[in-house]
């Protein structure tokens, strides 16, 4: 038989043996600190002037929630501040006017050939509009059609014929954020859906390129094509819906038969109370 | 019934089931103010045999190969039959398993049922949660997605912030210097090998301790609500009057269990990505870090905790330290006192010690 003394003194022996034991189920720590900030970042966001300007607005865009940071438009070295800004390092600093399209153009290669052959890319240096007249440069965000806006285009121009390739192109808008919708949705369900993601990836360029091209009627025409595309996504994606119907509706059975059996257990153990 | 019957007197006249039966079914009394707070063990049995019955369903389809192990897990999604329903059943199910186990804790600190002659059922229980947590921890890498890996990446990268130790102890828990395919092969054999097996024999030793020493009273609907236990000796404690286990405690076991079951196949039928972040779809990548993720809700108190200390080792002292005093309050705690309205500073301190862990959690969630 213990005493409550003995069990007092049996807790310093115990205590150190369940410590260790419980700290390997204790931890998950930080996983999105896992990824550090760039010394531009830290520096920046630090400063109260005109450089601290870029920090937040790329912190909001598209550029930040794919991971592109400052150094990979503006070169130099992210990770030391010594040399962040050092051209030896590869730093390229802010763009002129004209050199926007090719500094851009790095990486999104097909639209700046779409824009440069397009009436905007051949006004270039003669007042055209560059990337950052339409995107903004730190604060750019996803290409969707609402780029297109009287407040936007009228800056330059009349906007009427902005207006019927935005009509042109709001259906075929519609239509490709829907798919994408529904993919991201079955995705989180565990659905395979990698070839319906590349197909719509690849469709969903093309429409993107339209953006860049000011030619009414090819737009009509490509945007007619497109849609076609994302109707016969939709008859596939359709397939997957029918099938997450028909697991609903055994789902609200299963939930129906344990509340059923439910009920009769407490209906049962009441007569026997 | 005369097959049953003849089965039935063929065990009688060898093994004495009617005695059995008796002594054990009808004749086991439980408290007459018992409350639907005790089946919470039940429905846990019945959990961890539904988690037993789809984890060896899975492991026929499921490859523990880091080249293969994501693909598996994508044929069992998308190609077996009903595999969708097999491993839904399982993901969720080890998030409702730690949920049910938060909740019977709760209600047995609540009605102080941890206390003498209960230290060792409260102890038990406690190294139950802890290998519950840890076959958690353990299954989440087998999908060997983007999530799973760098969960497992972080977590076991914490456990080198204990001196000395810390990077034999990393090293020791991945299999080699980085989380990889030896990983995998050491997870998979704690997930379907020692941790079932060590949580089926702590199970088995809880039911033991529950049978020998007696089912405590509930402290509501009494005028005397304080601990009896003496402590002179070994005491049974019986409940002479009470209702019988069997049909009436089984049937509100049962109850409870189907409940249980409806609002279980209403998340997997209905809303399972819940537990599901967009990242356990993505096959694991080890050279690209998720920039949002976040673990399980069930570690995320432990995520923010680690994140308030600036020294990580401090952060794990200090939640070290708070599962140290769960672990041993029933030798902390010797009050006689069981209603939880008869113990205010208790009271305070639950209430306080689950609001923190709340609030931690949405803090981490949203942090």
């Amino acid at each position: 038989m213990k005493t409550p003394h003995r069990l007092r003194a049996n807790t310093g022996t115990v205590a150190p043996f369940l410590f260790i034991l419980t700290l390997p189920f204790l931890t998950l720590p930080p996983l999105a600190g896992a990824q550090g900030e760039s010394v531009c970042v830290q520096c920046h966001a630090a400063q109260s002037g005109r450089g601290a300007i870029p920090v937040k607005p790329w912190r909001e865009s598209i550029h930040a929630a794919n991971g592109i940071s400052c150094s990979d438009c503006h070169g130099g070295d992210p990770k030391d501040a010594a040399n962040a800004m050092n051209p030896a390092h590869g730093f390229l600093g802010a763009p002129q006017e004209v050199q926007i399209p090719s500094f851009c153009g790095r990486c999104h290669v097909g639209i700046k050939e779409d824009y440069l052959q397009s009436a905007h890319g051949r006004a270039l240096g003669k007042g055209g509009p560059t990337c950052v007249t339409c995107h903004g440069s730190h604060e750019v965000k996803k290409a969707e059609l609402e780029l297109i806006n009287e407040k936007s285009c009228s800056r330059c121009h009349s906007y009427d014929r902005a207006a019927r390739i935005k009509a042109a192109m709001q259906e075929t808008e519609g239509m490709i954020v829907a798919a994408d919708r529904k993919i991201h949705g079955f995705r989180k369900l565990g659905i395979e859906t990698d070839a319906y993601e590349k197909g719509l990836y690849s469709t969903r360029n093309r429409y993107h390129r339209l953006f860049h091209d000011v030619d009414t009627a090819r737009i009509v025409a490509e945007s007619a094509r497109i849609r076609g595309e994302v109707a016969r996504l939709n008859g596939s994606l359709g397939v997957i819906d029918e099938a997450l119907r028909k697991r609903k509706l055994a789902g609200g059975a299963a939930v129906g038969l344990a509340l059923l059996a439910g009920i009769g257990c407490y209906l049962l153990k009441k007569t026997y109370d | 019934m005369p097959l049953f019957k003849k089965l039935f007197d063929w065990l009688e006249v060898r093994i004495g089931v009617r005695e059995l039966a008796e002594k054990e079914l009808t004749s086991y009394l439980l408290p007459r103010t018992i409350n639907v707070w005790y089946s919470m063990g039940s429905i846990l049995l019945a959990i961890f045999a539904l988690q037993v019955v789809t984890g060896i369903l899975l492991m026929v389809y499921y490859v523990p190969d880091a080249d293969k192990a994501f693909k598996s897990v994508t044929a069992i999604m998308n190609e077996v039959p009903f595999g969708w329903l097999i491993r839904l059943c399982h993901a969720v199910g080890s998030n409702m398993m730690v949920l049910i186990l938060l909740f019977h804790m709760f209600s047995v600190l609540f009605m102080g049922s941890y206390k003498s002659p209960r230290e060792l059922n409260w102890l038990s229980g406690f190294i139950l949660f802890n290998l519950v947590l840890g076959i958690s921890l353990t299954g989440y890498l087998l999908p060997w997605s983007q999530l799973s890996f760098w969960a497992t990446t972080v977590a076991t990268n914490s456990v080198g912030a204990i001196p000395y130790v810390g990077g034999y102890l990393t090293e020791f828990l991945r299999g080699g210097k980085l989380v990889g395919p030896p990983t995998l092969g050491r997870f998979f054999a704690l997930h379907v090998a020692l941790l079932p097996l060590l949580i089926a024999s702590v199970v088995a030793i809880h039911l033991f301790l529950l049978e020998r020493i007696g089912v405590s009273s509930p402290p509501f609907g009494q005028e005397n609500s304080a601990n009896r236990w003496e402590g002179d000796r070994f005491r049974y404690e019986d409940h002479p009057g009470g209702i019988p286990f069997f049909p009436n405690y089984l049937l509100q076991d049962m109850t409870s269990i189907f409940v249980y079951l409806a609002f279980f196949f209403a998340v997997v039928f209905f809303a399972p990505s819940i537990f599901f972040p967009f990242d356990a779809f993505s096959p694991a990548n080890p050279f690209q870090t998720p920039a949002h993720i976040k673990p399980e809700w069930y570690f995320l108190a432990n995520y923010q905790t680690l994140k308030l200390f600036p020294n990580e080792f401090i952060g794990l002292m200090v939640q070290g330290v708070a599962m140290t005093f769960l672990a041993v309050l029933p030798f902390l705690d010797r009050g006689k006192e069981r209603h939880p309205l008869k113990r205010p500073l208790f009271m305070l301190c639950a209430i306080g010690g689950i609001a923190l862990y709340l609030a931690l959690m949405i803090w981490g969630h949203y942090s």
